[in-house]
């Protein structure tokens, strides 16, 4: 019984032996992947990684069951696909999501306990407090002497850790002669060391010298003080307590604040809620262009996705040509905007309409008399932006049609001559219809990859010109990815993730519900292939 | 058979567990007796055997041989100008002082600081511009450094600008940086005195044919023109009596500003500067000698003189004859310490004794092509431009660090283009900017009036007291000045304060005054109470039913 159920995972016919060591084979890759996937986790968790560590744990536990359980043979195949869809796509997902309801950003990138921790450690020097310059002895035992001299009367002590300050002489306590500068060359049993050396030692600036009651710690090369730390928390009231005035600061959105509204520095990470989402739709600096942005940001992919395709059919009918000369240097030559990297393309289009010494401003000033203010007016640099994408997307479309023509029947057309059909009506009736079955889908990925094409925006033109009279900063040709990359980056105060990330979920669904609205037109296009 | 497997499955779990487990203790063990253990081997070579410690190079350099292990080891990131000269003092720093220096190449050091540091991944020291410092303190990712005497060898400017507001030094300055006024020599004799003196010779240029424009503008003239704007008085924020920026002064449409973009755009219509803004054309149409003038800044030094064209750099032109010349901004490079440093001590030390000494600036002023900011190089300065960029600099104005300075380039840049291409008038132009950047600073919740106290959670169902954002204890607008809401508050005594646009950055007290005293509330027995806030004495009224 036993030996049947294995042969049947194991496959048909094979012998009992291969089935065995196939057994074993897995087993051991199995092994290996957990001895790997288990220390990885243990390092993550050691170094405080554990939210990183929660979908690490779910592709080790997907992967053994997968390849211990036999009726899951199938997905194996999968498995290394869907592992690293968990690790960087879903994960990162659920993290933008997460950042979404939080305020991280510039004074909100430490989590809670290291920001208190960072805050715990600030120190004060009281009014009453002595501030002393110090030199560092060490004797073999790795002890510590300090030879401070008050910054205010200069008068000199000897401060060792735990023990009351005494003061200092030469020959008293072993203290050697004094160098130039007043201090001490050796003291017995002890080594003078320079600033550097004694830093070298991380322990020594949280060493606690002098008197228990008023210790001393280094606080710079340069100084030693009485210093004592600056707050206290209260964890009943999560609040931090000054010292040095009683002031209660209390946690207030991840950020220290005290009744009249002085804060602690720094801040730290806490989740606000729905305040990113409220804060995009309900500030009046926000609204303001933002439907003149989403209005040319339609206008912007659906005119590239039609110039570029109806340039890139035009091409691929032209070339469908069997007898055409030079038929294929040709079509490798239109293919060259495709091959050279986008980034580079839209720079060399910006050099090539620059009003002053460009190339193509240059010629069209000489030959006409007038050439296009490309960057400064709205309807040109719209125009400008269209012409570049239309050359860095038709090769795309001429490739793919050039296909998709070869597949369509050549009876089709036959039929179509010996029925009178006009080419026009060829094309209208019989290519199109089908090739968009074949396209369709494609068209659909260029609009949404174009309605978020922040490259060339970006790098184009930055969006400009800007619009006059907006309530916020925008340009006539962002689209709404620019315009709030803007917002999130470099329109505010500092870097905010957690908008940035409230924004992209936006955006998302908002793309999102472009595509899905669009497949139902391929389902429609789908049954025009099953009727033809 | 999925119980044979069962058992199998297990033990398979049992021996990755344990040989998974075993691994991750190695690193930490062979971590922990470096700093402790290596301490308390004797350590004389360490030692400071002389009475000098100013200058301790020389007189350590001889009893390195036995060191073998370093005591401790410094991170620095830096740009690959400055990596280069750093990695050159690795070598003779680990021989005088056994401390490793490990030079790491990065860039967008900021970026990746702001990740890094918070992991406990970042490195001691950071090179960069002094104006990071206002969100990476608020981030608490500096630390602050002691000069100690070494402040004195540095010029004043430069230690202001990483100067922060409580007082305290947060780093070393090398450098500085700031616009020059650049002329061609060929067709100019004299450096202008004013801006329209500059622009009247580049029109006699242009009718005799020698030029196209008397200056283009390397980008929206924001950093690039603000010699052109503080000529004429314009500037971005005005200082509080203490010296720091006042956010809410913002000077953008002040009447200086004003000025000078009129000034500008009547230039622009007169066809001596193109309406056109690009940094790679400017540069090219000076290089190339269509234009007399240019503003630029030591970074483009280098192609200006393979240009071969002849220039001469100078301060910049004033408004008016006598007038105070154009002012630049100011940047300053620095050394930053890392507040999650190990190493915080010997950062500031190696910071202070090692790269504050003359030989090191000057290694860093001969490759970093930028004024030196240590008094001894800067004195020295043998570039002529470099000094004469310096002396354009003399009265540069700081770039604000504080995080508000991020509100202003979009909108400023924006205002600066409509009022140039005459897209607006400049008036309008300058205003629709400046109120831009008010609502980015002022934030989301431009124009709420809120009563934040001790009475909000009791009172209104806030999330916590004394929060100046909370929606629920939001005063609204009675369209006469006043604002007013109703709230039924627990008897009890409480306490609270007017605050405006959701943040404590402008907040009234019972004098009817900013950062003033707390209002206090008796409350008897439950009540519904009024509270009105008047927007011109600034003072909140109760009234109790």
């Amino acid at each position: 019984m036993s030996t049947l159920s294995m042969q049947k995972i194991a496959g048909k016919g094979d012998s009992p032996s291969a089935v065995i060591s196939s057994m074993l084979l897995r087993l051991g890759v199995v092994l290996v992947f957990d001895v790997f996937i288990i220390y990885v986790i243990a390092n993550l968790i050691r170094l405080g990684y554990y939210t990183l560590s929660i979908p690490v744990i779910a592709v080790a536990i997907f992967v053994n069951v997968v390849l211990l359980i036999a009726r899951l043979a199938p997905i194996r195949w999968m498995a290394i696909g869907i592992s690293f869809m968990i690790l960087f796509t879903i994960y990162p997902i659920f993290f933008t999501v997460w950042v979404a309801f939080t305020n991280y950003g510039d004074g909100h990138l430490l989590s809670k306990e290291v920001a208190i921790t960072q805050i715990l450690s600030q120190k004060f020097l009281p009014e009453a407090g002595k501030a002393y310059t110090w030199t560092a002895y060490r004797n073999d035992l790795g002890d510590y002497v300090l030879y401070l001299v008050d910054t205010t009367d200069g008068s000199v002590f000897l401060a060792r850790e735990g023990e009351t300050l005494t003061e200092s002489a030469p020959g008293v306590e072993g203290v050697g002669e004094l160098d130039a500068n007043g201090i001490p060359i050796e003291i017995e049993g002890y080594t003078r060391l320079n600033v550097l050396a004694a830093a070298a030692d991380p322990n020594l600036p949280e060493i606690l010298f002098g008197d228990p009651e008023n210790t001393i710690q280094i606080r710079s090369p340069s100084e030693a003080a009485e210093l004592i730390s600056l707050y206290e928390y209260d964890p009943e009231l999560d609040a931090m307590v000054s010292n040095a005035d009683g002031t209660v600061y209390r946690n207030l959105d991840g950020t220290f604040t005290s009744q009249t509204g002085r804060t602690v520095i720094p801040g730290f990470v806490a989740t606000i809620g729905w305040t990113n989402f409220t804060n995009f739709f309900s500030s009046p600096a926000l609204r303001g262009p933002l439907i003149r942005i989403i209005g040319w940001n339609f206008a912007f992919a659906i005119l590239t996705v039609l110039t570029s395709f109806g340039l890139g059919l035009a091409i691929a009918i032209f070339f469908n040509d069997p007898d055409f000369p030079f038929k294929k240097l040709i079509r490798s030559l239109l293919l060259v905007p495709y091959t050279i990297p986008a980034l580079i393309t839209i720079l060399i289009w910006r050099g090539m309409m620059n009003p002053e010494l460009g190339v193509i401003n240059r010629t069209l000033q000489n030959l006409i008399g007038f050439s296009p203010p490309w960057f400064t007016d709205q309807w040109w640099a719209k125009i400008a932006i269209l012409i570049v994408n239309l050359w860095l997307s038709y090769p795309y479309f001429m490739l793919i049609c050039s296909g998709a023509l070869q597949s369509i029947p050549t009876e089709l057309y036959q039929a179509a001559e010996v029925d009178g059909a006009s080419p026009w009506q060829r094309f209208r009736r019989i290519t199109l219809p089908l090739l968009l079955v074949a396209v369709g889908p494609l068209l659909i990925a260029s609009f949404t990859f174009n309605f978020n094409n922040f490259n060339l925006i970006y790098l184009f033109i930055g969006g400009g010109p800007p619009i006059a009279g907006a309530s916020t900063t925008a340009g006539h040709t962002d689209i709404l990815i620019s315009y709030v990359y803007n917002l999130a980056f470099s329109g505010g105060r500092g870097v905010n993730y957690g908008f940035a990330s409230a924004i992209t979920i936006i955006i998302f669904l908002v793309v999102g519900a472009i595509t899905l609205y669009q497949f139902r037109y391929t389902n429609m296009w789908e049954e025009v292939s099953e009727n033809v | 058979m999925n119980k044979k497997f069962l058992p199998l499955l297990a033990v398979l779990l049992i021996v990755s567990l344990i040989l998974g487990a075993c691994q991750p203790a190695t690193p930490e063990a062979t971590q922990a007796p470096r700093p402790t253990e290596d301490m308390a081997e004797p350590t004389e070579d360490m030692a400071e055997p002389t009475e000098d410690m100013a200058e301790p190079t020389e007189d350590m350099a001889e009893p390195t041989a036995g060191a073998v292990v370093p005591d401790a080891t410094i991170r620095i990131w830096a740009d690959d100008t400055r990596a280069a000269v750093l990695v050159g003092l690795a070598d003779s720093f680990l021989a005088t002082y056994n401390v490793e220096l490990v030079v790491e190449e990065v860039s967008g050091i900021r970026d990746q600081f702001i990740i890094a540091a918070p992991q406990n991944e970042g490195p001691d020291i950071i090179v960069g511009a002094h104006d990071w410092i206002g969100s990476l303190i608020a981030s608490g990712l500096l630390a602050p450094l002691d000069l100690g005497a070494k402040a004195s060898e540095f010029t004043d400017l430069s230690l202001q600008g990483f100067t922060y507001s409580d007082g305290q030094l947060y780093g070393m300055p090398y450098a500085t940086e700031n616009l020059g006024f650049f002329y061609n020599t060929e067709l100019i004799s004299e450096a202008p005195e004013t801006w329209a003196e500059a622009m009247e010779m580049g029109q006699e240029l242009m009718d005799a044919g020698q030029v196209s424009y008397a200056m283009a503008l390397a980008g929206a003239p924001t950093y690039d023109g603000f010699p052109v704007q503080t000529a004429f008085g314009g500037y971005v924020f005005g200082l509080n009596a203490d010296g720091s920026w006042n956010p809410n002064d913002i000077g953008l449409n002040s009447e200086g500003e004003i000025a000078a973009m009129t000034f500008l755009r009547e230039q622009i219509v007169l066809g001596r500067i193109p309406d056109s803004f690009d940094w790679d054309t400017a540069h090219t149409l000076f290089e190339t000698g269509e234009t007399a003038f240019l503003m630029a800044g030591p970074w483009a030094l280098e192609r200006i003189r393979a240009s071969g064209v002849p220039y001469a750099v100078t301060s910049f032109p004033a408004a008016e004859p006598g007038g105070e010349p154009g002012a630049p901004f100011l940047g300053v490079q620095g050394f930053m310490v890392n507040a999650f440093s190990e190493n915080i001590l010997l950062a500031q030390a190696f910071l202070t004794e090692f790269v504050a000494t003359h030989e090191v600036m000057q290694q860093l002023y001969l490759t970093g092509n930028r004024p030196s900011a240590f008094l001894s190089v800067l004195a020295a300065t043998d570039d002529l431009d470099l000094a004469a960029m310096d002396v354009a600099g003399a009265n540069a104005v700081l770039m604000p660090y504080i995080p508000e300075m991020g509100s202003v380039w979009g909108a400023w840049g924006s205002g600066v283009t409509l009022a140039l291409t005459g897209e607006l008038p400049v008036e309008d132009a300058m205003n629709d900017a400046v109120v831009q950047i008010q609502a980015l600073i002022q934030g989301a919740l431009a124009g709420m009036v809120n009563i934040p106290g001790s009475w909000q959670v009791a009172g209104a169902g806030c999330g916590s007291d004394w929060d100046p954002a909370c929606p629920t204890s939001a005063l609204t607008d009675n369209g006469d000045g006043t604002w007013s809401g109703t709230f039924s508050i627990p008897a009890g005594s409480y306490e609270y304060k007017a605050a405006l646009d959701g943040s404590w950055a402008v907040n009234y007290g019972s004098d009817g005054l900013q950062d003033g005293p707390n209002y206090a509330l008796e409350l008897a027995a439950d009540s519904s109470v009024t509270f009105t806030y008047d927007g011109d004495t600034k003072l909140v009224t109760v009234t109790i039913e």
